[in-house]
């Protein structure tokens, strides 16, 4: 059974079609990075995958359950999400950004819930950020500690949302080295992003979208190496 | 000069009942008002439509109008059903003051709260979301803390209001800080000295109060400014 | 009624010894008409506040302000060849109003008598006396104003005797509250909703709401407090208006006129 089953997925804003039918299958331990020029659609499927968006037609399955909008909150428990805007929240801790999930979602006791919180940033190498409140972090910092935070959740995927792309140059490493930390330790993990070295280094697979359909689609030799198709190889050739 | 002494004690009898009715008007605005702001985000049709009908009629019409209304209509209604209803049990006349006035102050609170809720970026319900916690859980958790901070000064604000608009309690019997001014002059005849001891009583009360806000929100200003 | 067809008489009988006496003050007052006939083109302001009835209350239909009062007002005006325009205001601004020459002529039912009043504008003649009632439900067993407990809650209008006369009971503890309104109808709301258990009305006014609403209320026990003589008013030193006024009243009292407008608003 795949982690993630994407079948016939069609979404539409209004009368404009974003995703025009996808069939995509995400396996235990994968890393599936989908690359694609803005507006490809390449976001929207991620964000259909936990239903921030929803479909407009097809189906999800994680770890072979229909998701579905009545067990979407326990679904989504299932799905760590990485935003670009890293998305933490201002009004609380590094820690409390962390431990916010499991103490209301899950009921873990606080002692608990910091305990893992502590691990988790250790792991990102942030743990003596704890105390600190976000705006006092860098952007890369952020990130890592966003990373964290969807990881409290013990997700059996990791969804990445152009995890880099707000980011100064300097801070890209920090982040992608936690990320190939993560994959190295078999988290399932899709990754949107532009970095195509990180795509090569790290995917198993890799997916080139363009106006809504998946283009082209293999390991990282095949499609960034190789591409057959000839959008692959001129979107390639421009961000190469 | 004695006059103006003993007009502006007189008034200030009334600040604790002023100050009450005021605290317990603003708690109850904020809590319906809240109420109806999120009725307002909501999905429903039905629930939408209440929290604008209910905006419509509370800003549509004079305070002073639905504290009559409230203090003399309702126990007349109620009494016709054959109940045996008067404010004096649950409290007196101040009761249905306070009614108005809350429910007066949640019309304007909801608008406020609805726009600090959407002030906050779309992105703190996603990443709410995204961690498994329902609407209403990532609404109290996160949405709501951070849009507090953006609604301090308007509520604050609001209370700078109610505290001038509970004068309308006269018209019901509670004594406030107008009233107290008013009988004072209903039998000294001392006009002037009488409503300037009332204009001083309410300064005390609502020029600190300003001060607070302005100072809150230079405070928020440099922290923006900062971050 | 029969205690008030006694007043009458008394009022009457007052008002012809009055006539009699001010015979002499009359010859004056035409000549100093002659001096002055430019005021007399002008429109004298008399302010009230129209929620007295039967002196003076707003007309359901027509907005205008009617009662005893202003036929008083215009019967007056018409033996004294003035003009006079009605404004409505809150009780307490009556006085100020003419301090502040906002209006000339005070008629509003007030109460000559009462606080420091008289220091405050010159009184004209006293036009009608009247007593404190107290005015319970229907189903009441209060017997009386002094059977008032301290449990209770009285009202009573604002900057009336019976205003004043509540506040005295309240700081005094022989009441739970007292309940200062800016109108008699809502001291009568109150009362009929259970809000107060009595309220302090001066009769004429209590007697014409019983009028309408005997099923609802009534008197408890006989009169009390401070008698009361309502007279109009002006501002302070001006005679000659004031003069004016009496003359006016002494001659409508002398013609009849007097009788028929009470006969008309209080029976």
């Amino acid at each position: 059974m795949s982690m993630i089953e994407i079948k016939g997925l069609v979404k539409a804003f209004g009368d404009l079609e974003v995703l025009k039918g996808i069939d995509q299958n995400v396996e235990e331990g994968e890393v599936l990075c989908i690359i694609g020029p803005s507006g490809s659609g390449k976001s929207t499927m991620l964000r259909c995958i936990n239903r921030l968006e929803e479909p407009t037609g097809g189906e999800i399955y994680i770890d072979g359950n229909l998701v579905t909008e009545e067990n979407i909150d326990k679904m989504r428990s299932k799905m760590g999400m990485v935003f670009q805007s890293f998305n933490l929240f201002p009004h609380k801790s590094v820690i409390e950004n962390l431990t916010i999930g499991p103490v209301n979602v899950r009921k873990e006791s606080e002692n608990d819930a910091a305990e893992k919180a502590m691990r988790l940033l250790e792991r990102v190498g942030l743990a003596e950020k704890a105390e600190e409140y976000p705006r006092n972090l860098s952007g890369g910092q952020q990130q890592r500690v966003a990373i964290a935070r969807a990881l409290t959740m013990d997700p059996d995927v990791l969804l990445f949302d152009e995890p880099t792309s707000a980011l100064d140059p300097e801070m890209v490493g920090e982040v992608l080295d936690v990320m190939k930390d993560l994959a190295r330790d078999g988290m399932t993990m899709v990754v949107v992003t532009h970095e195509m070295g990180f795509a090569r280094e790290v995917a198993d697979k890799v997916i080139f979208m363009d106006e809504g359909y998946i283009v082209e689609e293999g390991s990282p030799e095949e499609v960034l190496g190789n591409p057959k198709m000839e959008r692959t190889k001129d979107f390639l050739s421009k961000v190469l | 000069m004695e006059f103006y002494l003993k007009g502006f004690l007189i008034a200030c009898r009334g600040i604790p009942a002023t100050v009450i009715v005021s605290l317990v008007a603003i708690v109850m605005g904020a809590a319906i008002g809240l109420l109806l702001a999120l009725c307002s985000q909501v999905k429903s049709r039905i629930l939408r439509a209440i929290a604008k009908v209910y905006v419509d009629i509370v800003r549509g019409t004079p305070m002073l109008v639905q504290a009559l209304i409230m203090a003399y209509g309702i126990p007349q209604l109620v009494q016709s059903w054959g109940i045996d209803f008067k404010w004096t049990d649950y409290g007196g006349m101040a009761i249905p003051a306070v009614i108005v006035c809350g429910l007066n102050s949640a019309a304007y609170m909801s608008e406020v709260i609805r726009s600090g809720i959407q002030a906050i970026d779309k992105g703190q319900m996603e990443a709410a979301r995204s961690l498994g916690m329902s609407h209403g859980m990532a609404m109290r958790l996160v949405i709501i803390p951070q849009a507090v901070r953006i609604i301090l000064p308007a509520f604050a604000n609001e209370f700078v209001t109610l505290i001038k608009e509970t004068s309308v309690l006269g018209y019901v019997g509670v004594v406030e800080i107008l009233r107290h001014g008013q009988l004072w002059n209903s039998s000294s005849y001392q006009t002037f000295p009488a409503y300037i001891g009332v204009a001083i009583a309410y300064m005390i009360l609502t020029i600190p109060l300003s001060k607070l806000i302005n100072g809150y929100e230079r405070k928020m200003a440099r922290k923006e400014a900062a971050a | 009624m029969k205690a008030f067809k006694k007043y009458l008489a008394m009022i009457l009988g007052a008002a012809m010894i009055f006539t009699l006496a001010a015979c002499g003050g009359g010859a004056d007052n035409s000549a100093e008409t002659d001096d002055s006939s430019d005021s007399e083109a002008q429109v004298l302001r008399v302010v009230t506040e129209a929620t007295f009835a039967p002196f003076e209350s707003t007309d359901e239909d027509t907005g205008e302000i009617i009662g005893f009062d202003p036929d008083m007002m215009a019967a007056i005006a018409e033996d004294q060849g003035l003009t006079l325009e009605w404004i409505n205001m809150e009780f307490d601004s009556l006085i100020p109003a003419v301090n502040s020459n906002q209006g000339d002529i005070i008629c509003a039912g007030m109460n000559k008598l009462a606080g420091d009043r008289a220091q405050m504008a010159d009184f004209g003649d006293t036009y009608f006396e009247s007593d404190l009632m107290l005015l319970v439900k229907s189903d009441s067993d209060l017997s009386g104003i002094d059977a008032v407990t301290s449990d209770m809650k009285l009202a009573s209008q604002i900057g009336t005797t019976g205003g004043d006369m509540v506040q005295e009971m309240k700081e005094e503890g022989k009441i739970a509250d007292s309940v200062v309104l800016n109108q008699w109808t809502d001291c009568y709301l109150q009362l009929q909703n259970g809000e107060v258990q009595g309220v302090i009305v001066d009769k004429p006014v209590g007697e014409a709401y019983l009028k309408s609403h005997g099923d609802i209320a009534k008197f408890a026990g006989e009169s009390f407090g401070d008698h009361e003589e309502f007279a109009f008013a002006v501002k302070k030193g001006n005679t000659e208006l004031l003069d004016k006024l009496n003359a006016g009243l002494a001659n409508i009292k002398a013609s009849g006129k007097y009788e028929e407008l009470v006969d008309k608003w209080f029976s």
